[in-house]
């Protein structure tokens, strides 16, 4: 029983939202991006086939209203919705008020999101299954004086989390009894901001273990299967920074039986769509951590491992035409690595850095993909998060990944916000992610403090005189304002052409390099 | 704009944006940030560096939680207020021991870069 699918709303933002435009192109599907009045200046905006303005910046009027988004998606006569990852895209309610609407939700039903995206009932479906969890608190008993009592239980250090979240919102870790207090109300706030409900639970905090986890797929026909793991071991404040498929960590036979644990659970919450199963794997154990119940925002790794698109199959996906045939689910194929680009100082600690942008230059070259939802001209606000784009690599192996993404975020330029892509290839170079042994304290063990800016260099000094005398120059020839960054662009290669790096008169001058 | 030059007989590519008072320039790999005039705010010098008692918004973005009031004896690492910006928290520490002076912000507040948020005066200080 196919179900036709002629108009996408996407309810998101940011690349995540070009990336579904670009699914959707592909297919001649139409698209409504639901947006909120601080996104006018994104990529996605320019790109939709239509766009409606759902609401102020606050992303709880907008982002995350179900209402909002409703409404917006039947005002521009969408026939399915596709909630990108963040956001509504884990939110069961959110789901089922499509159902009601007559709008089909691109993702799993609203009963699996119940079951496997709660992170509470996710575990007493594993426990049923007899799968490995980690030891910890998730009752409903929200006190802090109590949840206090039961972190001292588990045994110190403890991870609060959010019950309804994901992607290190709302997650702080307790090391002791002093401060615990705060940290517990302080998880509790950014989970209400974040995804509507303060429920929170505890973890005992696994010291040196790595994260792997599985994208699952559950096709038309119900079936359940899995497309090999990612690793994303490299994370700040349980934010991922660094993702890469495959884990080089696993044997053959971990691989074989987590990926079964995997199949597993996501059979039992009758999963369908694209989702993922965290894991923790410490001593050659693995722990089930929490179910995704929606795209990854790493997912390209394993596209482009795998040779799949997954936004294009949970498309296919929910109009009810896609079969998968396990034995032609091959063997994955060389290493990806992709790098999340923050828009925030790393000389400060990795404060937020908003504005602007200048110039944004992404280099192609072969086996280089990027995904970015902001562009030349656009504006980096601070209402939502910092992620401005992602850079995946593909090669051979491993090593080759590593060598060939420093040299594209060398390439690459950001002007007008300062990125991580310094502390990116500082990572990149550590000897323990070269050799892959990383656990989630990389980044505490090496990267606790921010890194120092290094002085400018005799040549650099001298290169920035030699640029302010052709600056002079130049904007005295042609008349142009080089202070306004919209004039120098508009003036000079006309909007669109600079800053897409398809079209770019730069792209000739890199293939020089 | 870009350009390519020679200095010590090594060629360099470099690509560079006058940003209103700011300068960008990206060479070999690296993203330099310069101020176009350099006495109105000097490069690398974080405030939190001295203590001034002078707590401002480091980013911009919203005040989730005040945690002083106004004549509250602070100590230095107390928290006093939490932020938000881009779905992140940020706390607001004392940078001195000293008396909450002025409080300038409330909850729920959405401040920009660089403002005043509370100030603190050293206790000595008055008395002297």
């Amino acid at each position: 029983m196919a179900k036709k699918i002629k108009r996408i709303a996407i309810a998101n933002r940011g690349e995540v939202a070009v990336r579904i435009i670009r699914a959707c192109e592909e297919m001649g599907i139409e698209t409504v991006l639901l947006h909120s009045e601080a996104d006018i200046k994104t990529r996605a905006y320019r790109m939709a086939t239509k766009s409606i303005c759902i609401g102020p910046a606050a992303s709880a009027e907008s982002y995350l209203s179900i209402k909002a988004n409703i409404e917006g998606a039947l005002a521009g006569a969408a026939d399915a919705v596709h909630p990108g990852f963040g956001f509504l895209s884990e939110n069961a309610d959110f789901a089922e008020a499509c159902k009601k609407a007559e709008l089909i939700f691109i993702g799993p039903s609203a009963e699996s999101i119940r079951i496997l995206g709660d992170k509470v009932k996710c575990k007493e479906l594993a426990q049923l299954a007899g799968l490995p969890l980690v030891p910890g608190y998730q009752g409903s008993n929200q006190d802090v004086a109590f949840l206090l009592k039961e972190a001292e239980k588990i045994g110190f250090p403890v991870i609060v989390k959010a019950a309804a979240g994901g992607g290190g919102r709302g997650m702080k870790l307790l090391k002791g009894m002093l401060g615990g207090k705060e940290l517990i109300e302080s998880a509790q706030r950014e989970a209400l901001s974040a995804f509507g409900s303060k429920i929170v639970f505890l973890e005992k905090y696994l010291d040196r273990a790595k994260h792997i986890e599985f994208q699952i797929f559950g096709d038309s026909s119900g079936q359940v299967v899995h497309f090999n793991d990612r690793e994303c071991s490299v994370q700040r404040r349980h934010q991922k920074i660094i993702e890469e498929a495959t884990s080089p960590s696993l044997t053959d036979d971990l691989r074989r039986r987590m990926g079964e644990a995997a199949i597993a659970i996501g059979t039992m919450g009758h999963y369908r769509g694209a989702g993922t199963v965290e894991f923790l794997l410490q001593d050659n154990e693995f722990y089930l951590l929490e179910v995704n119940t929606r795209l990854q925002v790493e997912h390209p790794v394993t596209e482009e491992v795998m040779g799949v698109d997954l936004v294009k199959a949970q498309i296919l996906t929910a109009m009810g035409s896609l079969i998968l045939d396990k034995r032609k689910i091959g063997s994955p194929k060389g290493h990806s690595i992709e790098c999340r680009i923050y828009a925030e100082n790393p000389f400060l600690g990795g404060i937020p850095s908003t504005g602007n942008l200048g110039l944004v230059q992404w280099p192609e070259g072969p086996g280089r993909r990027f995904e970015y939802g902001f562009e030349t001209g656009d504006q980096v606000t601070p209402f939502y998060d910092s992620m401005i784009a992602k850079v995946i690599v593909w090669d051979e192996t491993r090593s080759r990944a590593i060598q060939k993404m420093i040299h594209v975020l060398k390439d690459s330029v950001v002007f007008g916000v300062r990125t991580n892509i310094p502390y990116l290839i500082q990572i990149l170079k550590h000897p323990e992610f070269v050799e892959g042994s990383m656990t989630t304290r990389f980044i505490e063990k090496h990267f606790a403090e921010s890194l120092v800016e290094p002085p400018l260099s005799k040549s650099e000094e001298k290169l920035v005189e030699e640029f302010k005398k052709v600056n002079r120059g130049q904007g005295d020839s042609s008349g142009l304002n080089f202070s306004d960054p919209k004039s120098y662009m508009i003036g000079e290669f006309g909007r669109g052409n600079l800053v897409s790096h398809s079209q770019s008169p730069w792209q000739s001058f890199w293939r020089n390099v | 704009m870009e350009f390519r030059t020679k200095i010590d007989g090594q060629e360099y590519r470099v690509i560079g944006q006058v940003m209103g008072p700011q300068i960008w320039m990206h060479i070999n790999g690296r993203t330099i940030v310069l101020e176009r005039n350099p006495q109105r705010l000097r490069r690398g010098k974080n405030a939190s560096e001295t203590a001034t008692g002078h707590i401002l918004a480091p980013m911009p973005g919203k005040i989730t939680k005040v945690m002083i009031e106004t004549s509250e004896i602070v100590e230095k690492g107390q928290p006093l207020l939490v932020m938000e910006a881009m779905k992140m928290e940020y706390t607001l520490k004392a940078d001195m021991n000293g008396k909450v002076v002025a409080l300038n912000c409330k909850e729920g507040e959405q401040v920009s870069l660089g403002k005043l948020l509370i100030e603190i005066k050293s206790e000595s200080d008055n008395k002297a």
